[in-house]
């Protein structure tokens, strides 16, 4: 099933994962045979509290882990990931623009090509104006933005996201929101966002799962009912605030604390 | 002193690790003549006349021309008894290059030497180092002369080339001497200040240290067992014959004078030199430098 | 003026101090020179003294290369697997513990009297700090950003030069600050038993009691020291200045 507002073809990428199970070296389950399936192009939100697995989960799916037991498949098998952290991570020594375009000059790209690609993404997230600054002369915000540029330079297929905009002010992660929001609509990638926030998620995305506390084990699995163009008004207008709200209500019930 | 019961503490700074140079020193019984002495050995470069400037040693070893350079300093150091009255220190050489005085030494090869000393530099006044190369003194150790047969380095002349014919390799010495330059070595010296304030202890010290060395030069060996613990890099054969090498260079003058007293030509002949050297920037006193007491 | 001034004034003072105690007799000149005299043994001996700074910089400088050159590629090295930092490390720590007193005989049998003794000996007192401080900023790299690298599928080696390296920078440079120094130590330690430079002056002068001369070679020592200090300080500056909180302004 695919988002039936993206206009463009579906760049997404279907994942399943099936009895995927992960141990930690003090023989820690942090994640016992979950199976899920994630259609192409969807924005899934994980939920959870902290030491649920869902940070564990994202670096599997990244494949810069593997599961004890279990697999992941994906379709196609092969495509262009993008991860964005808690923190910008930008290399303090170069530019903005030499940042971005990072993923890129690792891939191979020539310089020409790497930093057009690079300044389309910047345009963007609106950073357009900041490419030769360095990450120590840009605010919190904008250096998230830089790495959400970072992220989207290769176009990838599947975008993961850990908990990006937790450090972040209200207002500037309202905004960060609408915008990542926006870009997924336009580009049709697959979104795995990880959070601690239950308005972030039920803002956010179409498709919201909720952990236990322990053992990755999925407490609700549910697809937001909400419009498919979000944005702040979402927040204030009072009719499809109270839509928001009672989509919240529902995902705090399936909340554990910590 | 011994009459009054008090021991005065005192402290002996030697300018080298304990070796049959310093035999007499060890073999003293300072217990008898009321004295409390504390040996402190030295090694490579122990400022000794400076150790008695800042009174940091009641006495100490140093050589005679150290002792008219500090006083022409202003530092007031007194020379009480001479342990070397010819002066062992010299230049060995590989037997084998035949050569046939200290200055065709210089000719070729290296020369490991303390460039300051006062004798180096007459040396180089006299001959010139410009087909020689000057290295500094490995102190005691023979392995870069033992590999090279180029090799001369300075040495007292009854202790370096022993161990060096130990290890096969003949040796020629000429002693510094040989140029004329002789000062009194291996020097008990004490500040003006001590002689001053402690004249007795001084004496007991002179007396004790005396019979030290009459022991010693009579019968070395208790003495050399004793200094060969302190000091295990010499084994006990190597002290014996150097202890019985370095006598000449002790006792010249049995019957006349006193062991280890010294004259005032012989400090005056010194600081002419060093004056001529331009080590000291005119003569002092040679009365001033010394007591026979 | 406002940086000269403040560790200016504390020498000046100190300076005069000496100076007059030693004027007035209240310590002895055989023991501290005047600074005048130090002065004056400074300009008497200038020629041998600039012969004798030009040698001694010459060895501590090629040591000092010498030194980082290769302590950071033993730092590479050594940071590029568990197993092999475990099992060499230890003997890296060796050039730390080492005496350099004691084994700088060896190095004359080795190297003979000359410039390449006061070289070695300037590289063996310098070249622990770099590797210590070099390995520490390698093993340092942000996990996050080595996860980055690797899902762009960036070869070990890329990641070391394009961001273990650079990362690890002010780290370096720190042991390079700490190793500037030693290298001097160990150039003029290196010539006490090699005979030339700097410290040779300060062995002769010290036979002859010419304790004026020995902190005139001592002052040009530290001067030395200074130097490259400041040169590591301004390649500091030059290369963090636009990333790196040490190097911002306050």
């Amino acid at each position: 099933m695919t988002n039936p507002t993206v206009t463009e073809t579906a760049r997404g990428v279907a994942l399943r994962l099936e009895r995927v199970r992960r141990v930690f070296e003090n023989n820690l389950v942090v994640i016992e045979g979950m199976d899920l399936r994630i259609d192409a192009g969807e924005f899934l939100a994980v939920l959870g509290p902290s030491g649920c697995g869902k940070s564990t989960l994202l670096r599997m799916i990244a494949r810069l882990s593997s599961p004890d037991s279990g697999r992941i498949v994906t379709e196609p098998e092969q495509f262009q990931t993008a991860f964005v952290f808690q923190d910008a991570h930008l290399l303090p020594w170069r530019t903005t623009l030499d940042n971005t375009a990072l993923p890129l000059e690792l891939m191979g790209l020539g310089r020409d090509e790497r930093y057009a690609k690079a300044r389309a993404a910047l345009a963007q997230v609106g950073l357009e104006d900041a490419e030769s600054r360095y990450p120590a002369q840009l605010s919190g915000g904008m250096r998230m933005r830089v790495s959400l540029a970072r992220a989207l330079v290769t176009e990838p297929r599947l975008l993961l996201m850990d908990e990006p905009f937790a450090a972040l002010d209200e207002i500037t992660r309202f905004n960060l929101e609408v915008q990542l929001r926006e870009l997924w609509r336009r580009r049709g990638m697959t979104v795995i966002f990880v959070t601690h926030s239950i308005s972030e998620a039920a803002f956010l995305a179409n498709r919201a799962v909720v952990l236990a506390r322990r053992g990755g084990k999925i407490r609700l699995d549910r697809r937001v009912d909400l419009p498919p163009e979000r944005t702040n008004d979402l927040r204030s207008d009072p009719q499809l605030g109270q839509r928001l709200g009672h989509e919240m209500k529902l995902l705090m019930g399936a909340m554990e604390e910590e | 002193m011994a009459a009054c019961g008090k021991t005065s503490k005192i402290r002996l700074a030697l300018n080298w690790k304990p070796d049959p140079q310093f035999g007499g020193f060890y073999a003293a019984a300072y217990q008898k003549h009321g004295l409390d002495v504390e040996i402190l050995p030295g090694g490579a470069g122990t400022p000794t006349v400076q150790m008695i400037g800042a009174g940091s040693a009641e006495f100490g070893i140093v050589s005679g021309d150290e002792l008219v350079v500090a006083r022409s300093r202003g530092e007031d150091v007194v020379a009480l008894f001479a342990v070397f009255q010819n002066c062992p220190q010299g230049i060995m050489a590989h037997a084998s290059r035949n050569l046939a005085s200290i200055g065709d030494v210089l000719k070729e090869g290296t020369l490991a030497i303390q460039r300051g000393l006062p004798y180096a530099r007459i040396l180089e006044k006299k001959y010139g180092f410009d087909h020689v190369k000057v290295v500094p003194s490995p102190g005691g150790d023979i392995s870069a002369f033992l590999h090279d047969e180029n090799f001369a380095q300075q040495c007292f002349v009854m202790s370096e080339p022993l161990l060096a014919r130990h290890a096969g390799v003949d040796v020629k010495v000429f002693p510094v001497a040989d140029i004329g330059y002789n000062p009194y070595t291996t020097v008990l010296a004490t500040s003006g200040a001590q002689l001053k304030s402690n004249p007795d202890g001084a004496k007991a010290m002179v007396a004790a240290v005396r019979e030290g060395w009459r022991a010693y030069l009579d019968d070395p060996k208790p003495t050399n067992a004793h200094m060969h613990d302190l000091n295990p890099s010499m084994d006990a054969a190597t002290f014996a014959e150097v202890a019985e090498a370095q006598k000449p260079y002790i006792e010249t003058h049995r019957e006349t004078t006193p062991l280890g007293s010294m004259t005032a030509e012989r400090w005056m002949t010194l600081i002419g030199q060093l004056a001529e050297l331009g080590d000291i920037p005119q003569a002092i006193p040679a009365q001033d430098c010394f007591r026979n007491i | 003026m406002k940086r000269i001034l403040p560790p200016l004034i504390p020498f000046v003072v100190i300076t005069l101090a000496v100076e007059w105690m030693v004027r007035s007799g209240t310590v002895p000149s055989y023991l501290v020179p005047a600074p005048s005299a130090v002065l004056r043994a400074l300009f008497d001996s200038r020629d041998e003294l600039a012969v004798a700074f030009a040698k001694t910089s010459a060895a501590t400088l090629v040591g000092f290369v010498l030194s980082t050159v290769t302590g950071i590629a033993i730092a590479v090295l050594l940071s590029s697997s568990r197993a092999i930092q475990r099992a060499f490390y230890p003997y890296a720590v060796f050039f730390q513990t080492v005496p350099i007193i004691a084994i700088a005989p060896l190095l004359v049998i080795w190297f003979g009297y000359g410039m390449k003794t006061v070289i070695a000996s300037a590289f063996i007192v310098s070249i622990f700090p770099v590797i210590a401080n070099t390995l520490t900023g390698l093993l340092s790299t942000d996990p996050a950003l080595r996860d980055l690298f690797r899902l762009y599928g960036a070869s070990a080696g890329v990641t070391l030069v394009k961001l273990r390296f650079p990362a690890a920078l002010p780290q370096i440079l720190t042991g390079l600050r700490v190793a500037s120094g030693l290298a001097v130590i160990g150039a003029i330690v290196g010539e006490f038993i090699g005979g030339q430079g700097l410290g040779s002056v300060v062995d002769v002068a010290r036979t002859q009691q010419r304790i004026d001369k020995v902190f005139a070679a001592v002052l040009l020592a530290s001067v030395l020291g200074l130097a490259l200090f400041g040169l590591i300080n301004l390649i500091s500056a030059l290369t963090l200045r636009r990333w790196h909180a040490s190097e911002q302004t306050g």
